[in-house]
């Protein structure tokens, strides 16, 4: 995405299946309450007044409209607001999930291996499908995702595990799967291969729950790749503006706006969403976010923005002026300059230790706006996550001395210099530390502040070690998939990567960043190439752990061991913050970490 | 009264570089009816001191005049804007060397003629059009009526100069200025158009300046001749006298150097040497000094005056009705122009006739020989200033 | 002067086949994203890239993914689906056509409006202090950027942000209804970007219509209709200004096409959905079928206004025959 670095939510890898196998093992109803840690949003939801228009001021668009394809943050926060998932999350509380078209939680079998969700009765679609939701509608929806028409970004890793799913994920036309029966209208049964069902139900709060009527969608789908995306059945409070026979969506105009109002079809008594407002624009198309931000705090009815992140100038202004119109809400994830160690000089240690010591990440933190968005980074478990606690909070990782001073310490710098030069007297270093080769290092960056910002104040600290780099810009979007997600490109410093979450487990945090085993030719996030065979043994061990203490301990732990090996500098553990007029009650939800439409009111 | 007198004219341009003394003191009249020929190489001022008669050089924003242009009783230099323009095309008109680039060429022939009657005469355009297709016959465009509807580019040279006559003579005008008619034009075309123009001139009693660089195209049309020189006229006498009995050695110059078909066979064609002078540094003394065969360190010193020439006071002499004699601005002693072009006139070159004409060194002392017809130069004429010379 | 415009519409088909080779051979090799892998998200499995490739239809080799284009191109006229979100791109563009259009065309009446005038006063008071704050005032607006000059316009004039809230400032324009079926809210919307987009216009043409005129007011036919005793103001005008402003048609008519490509920098500041920043993102996106689109339309502008200016140039110019 190109306006944020958080990818997704709620992709998954295929650990994370073992990590839930493990967590929620011998657990007999163990629905619903995966996570072994508290985060805490800031948000209060007060009770709203009913009524009024608002508009939300973004840059992009959201990705999918589809809800068996949204991927996006952005996306996640329309989809919430015009659809219904079995399982969903409250602003307030990210963890535990309450039941959304489902009647109450999930029943799982004592083999873990059968998931059983009944439904509320008399939800009814927005028009023109306008007939009530049945559990068919909700089978309709895997199996579209399991179908090439629909390529769903997670269905296969995530679900892959119900029986009679295919095993290369999209490979065919919509096909039914055996493995999910629906007995009665209101009910649905999804059975496993594996032991899986602890998982399972915690991943049905995920978008591609949305029933999708079969008989309205099928023309729809019947095309390569599926037209679904511009004729959704809604079935959340508000939809999209649509034609009323064809179903058409006339409300969403790619790249221009989304117009949401109230679905008439929508019960309140059905739903624990208060739906204050009458109707909700996106207007996109933003790019100015700084401007967009600004108008938002001085008009009415507005806020802004899709990235997470009003720009640094605007936030600290509106903090200072306008205290109460900027909510802040963790975003549960780590920034860090990554260090490909498969490139010379970064393939040793001390190179690396010493510039992660001589960096002034106060100096990168400001970049983004300083201390109120978001604490000093010393690992990769972010606060208030499981393992935070146990790792040693805001102080994880800082009996290591080159973590040691956020402002950087550059006789630590020339010591750990000198001790590299010691290890390989052929490396370039003089008497005082400095590194004086001539040979450019890649270092690929973004274009767009703040993350450009961020890097060349890096470029500026680590040039002052004496390094020369051949610094280049590119487009967000290019900054991944053709440079540092990457391997054959061959990027010795990714100043600009982060990783957030996607469960509320340290295991998410790691394991696809840093396990040596999860290194891809294409589409690689462990950016640092990190292949510690001892580190890739014990997440291997600490995935099948239960939830709790010992979990936390063994991934705070694993945390500290990926510290030591100095793969990457970790800056800053940021909050994302969505700012708004003075007449909105502002609410955010901590689950996508986005301005939640069904909860903001206008005052 | 003579219909244009022209006193003391200076005209001078402001110019980034310094300033130019493009006309610098020139007088002649024009009776009606009479031609009068203005001969000169570019840059001499001819064209220039026409232009100033019709008021054009008003516009070019730079020019300081002084002097007197009077016109049919009228004093032109301190007439408005608004009485200039309505003199313009009406009472005096003029036509111009490249008939192509002197037309618009994006409005159609009837219509540029029709705008040049309506600019004067409060008519209907079709009474105007009628006007424009009756001159375009008289100058001898075919088929008038069907070629007011075509473009500039779609005539030949010489119709154009045609068309600009046309347009020039349309309302009645009268005084016509040409200026270099025949210039741009093939030498068949050159001869027709002179025709046409002593034609006009009959027909419509029209007086005429002609502005040329040719004295072939002069003895045609004029009967008075005026020969330019650095901004001055150095020369001015009857057309015959001019051809007859030249005084001024820019004059022989300009005639040897042109083919005659009356000149004795084998006669060798003797270009005037050197370049026209700056009209910003000219030449101390005599402006024609660097380039004449006869010159003597006095003339680098004294500016010589338009003088009474041949024998003074000699009725013979006297021209045109305006009763100008011959006048000349040499500093050579009249005795000894006439030996020279005598020789000259034998057929000897310029080297020859030095050999056997003697030339003193002194030059002739106008208030001596107190032969000074021409007013002495004015003390108010603009001076340029030490500061702007380059 | 017909077959004048048949052959020159067909060499514009010709034009366009050799824009949209280029645009393809450009894509594959300097993409600016992978397609496939923004679309798969942070976790792609190598099966879902393998089945996005297959619906993107990227799995084949470029020379018959580029065959197939042009078969749904020229026999259906089918600009294809976005790699991004499949959405048509041809309901996209025509979409967002009439924005650009807006944008580009009043524009161009702003800047005509003001550059003319001050270009002929300015030449016709040259060196006087008219022509000098003119030509300076020129100058600063041709060396403000459009983003820079955007911004300002908006901090200082736009409605809910400026300092002087008279127009409608970023985001105003409606995002159903053009300026034809809603001017009521497109046209207050454009207030401001048409004359920041104009601004540099106004400038560039004002110096360029002063050159010409003082040019043209020395040609000799300008001397000819002094020497017919027209009126100064008729001379100017008819004679002067009507030869000098001919190459403007020129200049308007590649400036227009350029415009109606899209005007990228004034659509971002303003938030205009306009055809630029399509093509823009689609850029960043390294959306094909999206980037296809818009470099066909914008080139087909281009090509388009130049053969109208041409056959203006026509009737504007008698010389000018085909």
């Amino acid at each position: 995405m190109r306006r944020s670095v958080r990818w997704t939510l709620c992709a998954s890898v295929v650990t994370a299946l073992a990590m839930f196998l493990a967590a929620c093992g011998g657990n007999d109803n163990g629905g619903g309450g995966g996570g072994g840690g508290t985060v805490t949003t800031q948000t209060k939801v007060q009770e709203g007044k009913k009524g009024g228009s608002l508009t939300f001021l973004a840059a992009g668009d959201v990705d999918w409209m589809d809800p068996g394809q949204t991927y996006y943050t952005f996306g996640y926060q329309v989809a919430y607001a015009v659809n219904r998932t079995l399982y969903s999350f409250k602003p307030d509380d990210s963890i535990k999930p309450v039941p959304d078209l489902a009647e109450g939680e999930p029943e799982i079998s004592a083999d873990n291996k059968t998931v059983t969700v009944h439904l509320k009765k008399g939800i009814k679609y927005a028009p023109p499908v306008n007939r009530e939701v049945k559990a068919a509608d909700i089978k309709y929806a895997f199996e579209r995702s399991f179908s090439k028409e629909v390529p769903s970004g997670y269905a296969g890793t995530y679900f892959g595990t119900i029986v009679g799913t295919p095993d290369k994920p999209n490979s065919g036309d919509i096909k039914p799967i055996s493995g999910i029966e629906t007995p009665d209208d209101s009910t649905i049964v999804f059975k496993l291969k594996d032991a899986t069902a602890p998982l399972i139900s915690q991943a049905l709060v995920m978008p591609i729950t949305t029933p999708v009527p079969q008989e309205y969608a099928e023309k729809y789908d019947k095309s390569t790749p599926s037209k679904y995306n511009q004729y959704v059945a809604f079935t959340g409070p508000y939809m999209v503006k649509n034609d009323p026979t064809t179903g058409k969506l006339t409300g969403w105009q790619p790249g221009k706006q989304i117009q949401m109002v109230r679905n008439p079809n929508w019960d309140a008594k059905t739903d624990y969403r208060p739906a204050y407002l009458d109707s909700v624009t996106i207007e996109e198309g933003n790019d100015d976010l700084t401007t967009a931000a600004r108008r938002a705090l001085n008009g009415s009815g507005l806020a802004c923005c899709d990235s997470g992140a009003p720009p640094a100038p605007v936030l600290k202004q509106a903090l200072q002026r306008n205290k109460d119109q900027v909510v802040f809400v963790p975003s549960g994830g780590t920034r860090y300059i990554a260090f490909n160690m498969t490139v010379k000089p970064f393939d040793n240690i001390n190179i690396r230790k010493a510039i992660i010591a001589f960096s002034d990440r106060n100096a990168l933190r400001l970049t983004r706006g300083g201390a109120v968005l978001g604490d000093i980074a010393t690992g990769w478990i972010p606060p208030d996550f499981p393992g935070f606690k146990e790792g040693g909070g805001l102080k994880q990782n800082t009996d290591l001395d080159y973590l040691k001073n956020p402002n950087g310490d550059p006789a630590l710098a020339k010591k750990y210099m000198l001790a590299a030069k010691k290890d390989d007297p052929s490396l370039p270093i003089d008497a005082n530390g400095k590194w004086t080769g001539g040979e450019k290092i890649l270092t690929v960056a973004t274009n767009a502040d703040p993350g450009k910002k961020t890097a060349e104040v890096f470029q500026g600290q680590i040039e002052q070690l004496g390094f020369k780099l051949n610094f280049r810009v590119v487009p967000q979007d290019s900054l991944y998939t053709k440079f540092c997600s990457e391997p054959e490109a061959k990027v010795a410093i990714c100043p600009n990567v982060g990783w957030f979450k996607d469960f509320v487990d340290p295991q998410s945090m790691l394991d696809a960043t840093f396990n040596g085993k999860n290194i891809l030719q294409h589409g690689n996030v462990n950016w640092p190439q990190l292949n510690v065979p001892a580190i890739n043994d014990a997440m291997k061990q600490a995935s099948t752990l239960a939830v709790g203490t010992e979990r936390n301990t063994a991934w705070a732990k694993i945390n500290h061991m990926i510290a030591e090996q100095a793969p990457a500098i970790p800056w800053i553990w940021d909050k994302s913050a969505t700012v708004a007029s003075k007449n909105v009650q502002l609410v955010v939800n901590g689950y996508d970490t986005a301005m939640d439409l069904n909860f903001s009111s206008l005052k | 009264m003579a219909l244009l007198e022209v006193k003391d004219l200076k005209v001078h341009f402001e110019t980034d570089d310094g300033i130019v003394q493009a006309v610098d003191g020139v007088s002649y009249t024009v009776d009606r009816g009479q031609a009068l020929g203005i001969v000169g190489e570019s840059g001499s001022g001819k064209s220039v001191s026409s232009l100033t008669v019709m008021g054009l050089t008003r516009f070019a924003g730079n020019a300081r005049i002084s002097g007197s242009i009077t016109f049919d009783g009228k004093d032109l230099l301190a007439a408005s804007d608004e009485e200039l323009r309505r003199l313009r095309g009406n009472d005096v008109a003029m036509i111009f060397q490249d008939p192509l680039s002197s037309l618009h060429p994006f409005y159609k022939i009837g219509d540029q003629l029709v705008e040049a009657v309506q600019a004067h005469r409060d008519t209907s355009k079709a009474q105007a059009m009628d006007r424009a297709v009756e001159m375009l016959g008289l100058v001898g465009i075919p088929e008038p009526r069907r070629r007011v509807e075509s473009y500039p580019h779609e005539f030949s040279g010489g119709m154009r100069q045609r068309v600009m006559i046309a347009m020039a003579l349309i309302n009645d005008p009268k005084l016509l200025i040409a200026d270099e008619p025949t210039t741009a034009l093939d030498v068949t075309v050159q001869a027709q158009i002179l025709d046409l123009i002593q034609r006009l001139q009959r027909e419509l009693d029209t007086a005429i300046v002609m502005i040329t660089h040719d004295l072939g195209v002069v003895a045609e049309v004029a009967d008075d001749i005026g020969v330019m020189y650095a901004g001055r006229i150095v020369e001015y006498a009857a057309k015959e006298t001019i051809f007859a009995a030249p005084e001024h050695p820019y004059t022989w110059g300009l005639l040897k150097s042109i083919p005659r078909l009356d000149s004795p066979r084998g006669e060798e064609l003797v270009p005037i040497p050197g370049r026209p002078p700056s009209l910003i540094l000219k030449p101390t003394g005599c402006a024609f000094h660097p380039r004449c065969f006869y010159v003597r360190e006095a003339h680098t010193r004294i500016d010589p005056q338009l003088a009474p020439a041949g024998e003074a006071g000699n009725g013979d002499n006297r021209v045109g009705a305006a009763g100008h004699g011959h006048e000349v601005a040499c500093l050579l002693p009249g005795q000894t122009r006439r030996a020279l072009w005598a020789a000259l006139q034998a057929g000897e070159v310029p080297d020859a006739a030095l050999e056997r004409v003697d030339v003193p060194e002194t030059a002739v002392d106008r208030e001596a020989v107190g032969e000074v017809l021409a007013p002495a130069p004015s003390d108010e004429a603009p001076v340029p200033p030490e500061e702007t010379a380059p | 002067m017909a077959a004048f415009i048949i052959r020159r519409l067909l060499w514009m088909v010709v034009l366009l086949l050799v824009i949209s080779f280029l645009t393809y051979i450009i894509f594959y090799t300097l993409p600016a994203a992978d397609p496939v892998a923004l679309r798969a998200g942070r976790l792609a499995t190598p099966e879902l890239r393998a089945s996005i490739e297959h619906t993107l239809g990227l799995d084949k080799p470029w020379y018959i993914q580029y065959l197939k284009y042009l078969d749904r191109l020229v026999l259906h006229f089918d600009f294809g689906y976005s790699y991004q979100n499949s959405i048509s791109v041809k309901s996209q563009i025509f979409d967002r056509l009439p924005a650009t259009g807006a944008l580009a065309v009043g524009g161009a009446l702003v800047w005509l409006l003001v550059g003319i005038p001050v270009g002929i006063i300015s030449a016709i008071k040259r060196g006087t202090w008219m022509d000098r704050l003119a030509m300076g005032g020129a100058l600063v607006a041709i060396s403000a950027p459009v983003y820079w000059l955007g911004l300002v316009s908006l901090y200082l004039f736009s409605k809910g942000l400026g300092k002087i809230p008279l127009f409608e400032g970023q985001g105003a324009y409606p995002n159903t209804g053009t300026i034809v079926s809603d001017p009521g809210h497109v046209i207050p919307a454009l207030i401001l970007p048409w004359c920041v987009l104009a601004a540099s216009f106004a400038a560039v043409y004002a110096r360029f219509l002063r050159g010409n005129l003082l040019e043209t007011m020395s040609e000799d036919y300008i001397r000819t209709a002094r020497a017919k005793g027209l009126r100064e103001r008729a001379v100017v005008f008819k004679h002067g200004v009507r030869s000098a402003i001919t190459p403007i048609v020129t200049i308007l008519g590649l400036d227009l096409g350029i415009l109606l490509g899209g005007a990228i920098l004034t659509e971002t500041v303003f938030n205009i959905p306009g055809i630029g920043r399509l093509a823009y993102d689609a850029i960043q996106k390294s959306d094909l079928p999206t980037v296809q689109g818009t470099v066909l339309m914008g080139a087909f502008f281009i090509i388009l206004l130049n053969l109208v200016v041409d056959v203006i140039y026509a009737f504007l110019d008698p010389r000018v025959r085909y």
